[in-house]
């Protein structure tokens, strides 16, 4: 049985629609779910300030929330436009709602990690109650950088008209662009959740060390975040760069390759990153007096742990341009 | 449960305000449709918003699984509720779908605002 080009783009709308939407929920109801466990703790330890511990944990489940959101409103616009019968469409509404499905995953974890800490430090030191929300409201908006990295992506495929090149390597570069911002994404969300959740556990145990808690978390945050970006720029190097047409198999699958090279390469290295930026914020809340060679022994082992995502950059590169 | 309903109410209340007039004025200079979205977006937003502080008891007092599996009914319960204004939104011409979209935003852009601002603020204070 032959199917029509408008069958398969109608296919693939549902497909990227269903993709977006079933991935994009894991990570928030995974991180809403830890929030609500950490407050159950909480007001099990501190049962007169279960309104507050209440408070806390509704504003950071509605930040931690909003990767699954921006899936929710690519789902909707795969499942309810009218898109053009292309063949092209097909790889493009695919490769969006993958993007959006998968990106949206780490953020939402990764989001609930610092809004449970907070619970549990508002438990533990009450007079802290204000610090240690903005400094959770910072992290989680953070985690959810590479979710807007994913967003941004799915957009652009949506928005941008492929009508014009060739078929193929094209359906396989979109492809690739979609697996790269939306696996990229993943191990960014959830390191930087990492960090987040030390600080936010390093402000209720020593208040004082507040201020380069918070300044080491940011830094600690901004490295997990580079994996993201890689992912990204090959997301548009794929997107944008014009490739001849061809009829072999090799130049297409190179491409494919690329972005899931980049994709898959980021999760590790973020994670990795992740977890040294922790024990560094959480060694300074302990050891003040110690920031300077806790933050250069965290920044050298997130170096390390961001050879294996820069292989992956190369990797993925030379896949495009030299293969 | 005061002090959840006093967040909800100071953040839903500064959500619609605004809304409302940037909605207006939109409409006003014959921006219609984005005026119309980011109203519209608003409203679905703040149901989103005060729904999830009111299913929160639901969450909590339970098993570690129990606790997972009402996080996941919540979430599926109010984002059928968030999908009507963008499904809205794609069908009629007379909503912008990406004024919408930050209508539906607009109260996380508040908290985050409010505390990025007080932040800057405590850190200007010590500085002088």
């Amino acid at each position: 049985m032959a199917y029509d080009v408008q069958t398969w783009v109608s296919v693939a709308a549902l497909s990227g629609g269903g993709m977006a939407m079933g991935f994009g929920a894991i990570g928030a109801a995974i991180g809403e779910g830890y929030t609500a466990a950490r407050a159950n703790e909480a007001i099990s330890r501190n049962p007169e300030l279960s309104g507050d511990i209440f408070k806390t944990m509704l504003v950071g489940q509605a930040i931690a929330e909003s990767a699954s959101i921006f899936a929710l409103v690519i789902a909707m616009m795969l499942l309810f436009t009218k898109f053009a019968a292309h063949i092209l469409m097909v790889p493009v509404l695919l490769g969006a709602g993958l993007a959006m499905g998968m990106g949206a995953i780490g953020a939402g974890v990764g989001a609930g990690y610092p809004a449970g800490a907070c619970c549990t430090g508002m438990a533990r030191q009450p007079a802290m109650g204000g610090r240690l929300t903005t400094n959770m409201l910072i992290g989680s908006a953070v985690c959810q950088t590479p979710a807007i990295f994913a967003l941004v992506v799915a957009f652009i495929l949506l928005f941008t008209d492929f009508s014009q090149s060739p078929v193929s390597p094209t359906w396989a570069a979109i492809l690739g662009a979609g697996i790269s911002a939306g696996f990229g994404a993943i191990g960014s969300g959830l390191g930087g959740g990492l960090v987040a959740q030390a600080s936010c556990e390093g402000i209720a145990r020593q208040p004082l060390t507040a201020t380069p808690v918070t300044n080491v978390m940011l830094l600690g945050q901004a490295v997990t975040q580079t994996t993201a970006i890689y992912a990204l720029l090959v997301s548009f190097i794929l997107m944008f760069k014009t490739f001849p047409a061809t009829d072999l198999i090799a130049p297409p699958m190179a491409l494919l390759a690329a972005g899931i090279c980049m994709g898959i390469g980021a999760i590790g290295p973020a994670i990795g990153e992740g977890l040294a930026g922790q024990s560094a914020v959480a060694g300074i809340a302990r050891n003040q007096e110690h920031v300077a060679e806790l933050t250069r022994l965290m920044l050298v082992g997130q170096a390390v742990a961001e050879s294996t995502g820069i292989y992956s950059l190369v990797i993925a590169l030379i896949l495009i341009f030299v293969v | 449960m005061e002090a959840l309903r006093q967040t909800q109410k100071k953040y839903s209340s500064r959500a619609i305000t605004t809304a409302i007039f940037a909605g207006f004025f939109l409409i006003l200079i014959g921006q219609q449709a984005i005026g119309k979205g980011l109203i519209l977006g608003t409203v679905f937003g703040i149901v989103n918003f005060v729904l999830m502080g009111e299913t929160l008891p639901l969450r909590l007092g339970k098993s570690k699984g129990k606790t997972y599996l009402f996080s996941f009914g919540s979430i599926f319960f109010r984002y059928i509720i968030v999908a009507v204004p963008l499904v809205m939104a794609i069908k009629l011409e007379q909503y912008n779908l990406f004024s919408t979209m930050l209508g539906i935003f607009l109260i996380q852009f508040f908290i985050l605002a409010e505390h990025v601002f007080g932040l800057i603020a405590s850190a200007r204070g010590k500085q002088v």
